[in-house]
């Protein structure tokens, strides 16, 4: 503590003085390096306020699975994700192409026909698919990167927005 | 540069105590409130620019409202998602930098202690988190507590009651402008939220050993 005080002070209902100023630098800088916030959540905080959409449902992730972590890169490898709202679970499998993108198949439950577009960090432009009468929707061909998928129901039902995943 | 560790906080410690009001630092807290209300203007035009910049200089802050709750990290990702869009309907009543921030904080802390009691997880208590943090290996969140400074700091906040822990956490990473107004908004208006504030940081202090009871300094 390089902070000295003059005046004396700490006792209950005194100002804030330089030492307790002093004090609570330290403690922002103790709970920054000790628990940061993640570095790129802003931007996937941005990439979801873009919508400006203030009916949409926010999905959550199913229980016990790690969005962040992407396939091994190369890797043949495919993972499925589920996410559960109010109104519908969404499904999805993410299999890497050999070209580097991925295919993203997805299922909603219960079925419905629905809108689907996929907003990807690599293009400002959505990626648009219609899901049929059985819930069923792809996208052949994804860039990697940040994504987030919105469901728009055909019927009635709000739109509903998965958290960002990494592809 | 790390979004976590922008802006408040770079006002001199001891702006709090400068009286003639044209110190640099009052300055530099007008040209913050004047800043933080040009971006909500633009915001409310649809600047999606500013929005992502209130939204990185705030987050940190709601970061930590969370997390001070006892969220888990998946958790207080979902309520800082939830308050950020639930801004967007209230950006309209929202002008200033401190209604902001107090308004952010209030929406923040109510949401988390939602998701806390409707306990979707397991989350394990603080104190519970820090003290198996030696036995997790050479993380990085061990390497940096590992800095005896820290560690003291840490050690001696986790002697605080829960109150005073969270009250710390987040008074911490309020701007400095906008203190007596998130101080209103937590519940604890300035006349009684300065004793509750001065006793956690006065226990603090103790605890530090940087004020020895009873003694002046």
């Amino acid at each position: 503590m390089t902070s000295s005080s003059s005046s004396s002070s700490g006792s209950p209902g005194a100002p804030l003085d330089d030492l307790d100023l002093a004090l609570l630098d330290r403690v922002r800088e103790m709970y920054q390096a000790a628990d940061p916030m993640p570095e790129d959540l802003p931007g996937r905080i941005c990439f979801l306020l873009a919508l400006r959409d203030l009916e949409v449902e926010v999905a959550r992730l199913a229980a016990g699975q790690d969005l962040l972590v992407p396939a091994a890169r190369g890797a043949e490898q495919s993972r499925t994700i589920t996410f559960d709202s109010d109104s519908m679970s969404i499904m999805i499998r993410i299999d890497a192409n050999g070209d580097g993108t991925v295919r993203v198949d997805g299922w909603l439950a219960p079925a419905r026909r629905a809108g689907i577009e996929l907003k990807t960090s690599a293009a400002a432009e959505a990626l648009s698919a219609s899901g049929d009468e059985q819930g069923r929707f792809a996208f052949a061909r994804v860039p990697r990167g940040t994504a987030q998928l919105m469901v728009r129901p055909e019927a009635q039902g709000r739109a509903v927005v998965t958290p960002t995943l990494i592809l | 540069m790390r979004a976590d560790q922008q802006d408040h906080g770079k006002a001199p410690a001891r702006a709090g105590r400068q009286d003639g009001g044209r110190a640099p630092a009052q300055a530099g807290r007008q040209d913050r409130g004047e800043r933080i209300a040009g971006l909500l203007e633009a915001a409310r035009a649809g600047s999606d620019e500013a929005l992502g910049q209130i939204v990185a200089e705030h987050s940190p802050l709601l970061w930590h409202v969370a997390r001070a709750a006892g969220l888990s990290c998946g958790d207080a990702e979902d309520v800082l998602q939830t308050v950020w869009l639930r801004l967007l309907a209230h950006l309209d009543d929202i002008r200033t930098s401190a209604a902001l921030t107090g308004w952010l904080v209030v929406t923040a802390r109510r949401e988390a202690w939602r998701v806390r009691a409707a306990g979707r997880r397991h989350v394990p208590a603080e104190g519970e988190a820090l003290d198996t943090l030696p036995d997790q290996g050479a993380g990085p969140q061990e390497q940096v507590l590992i800095d005896d400074q820290r560690r003291m700091l840490w050690v001696a906040i986790a002697q605080l009651p829960a109150r005073c822990q969270e009250l710390l956490r987040i008074v911490a990473f309020v701007p400095r402008p906008d203190y007596s107004v998130v101080a209103a908004e937590l519940g604890m208006p300035v006349g009684s939220v300065g004793p509750t504030r001065g006793r956690c940081l006065a226990k603090l202090r103790v605890l530090l050993g940087l004020d020895p009871e009873g003694s002046p300094i």
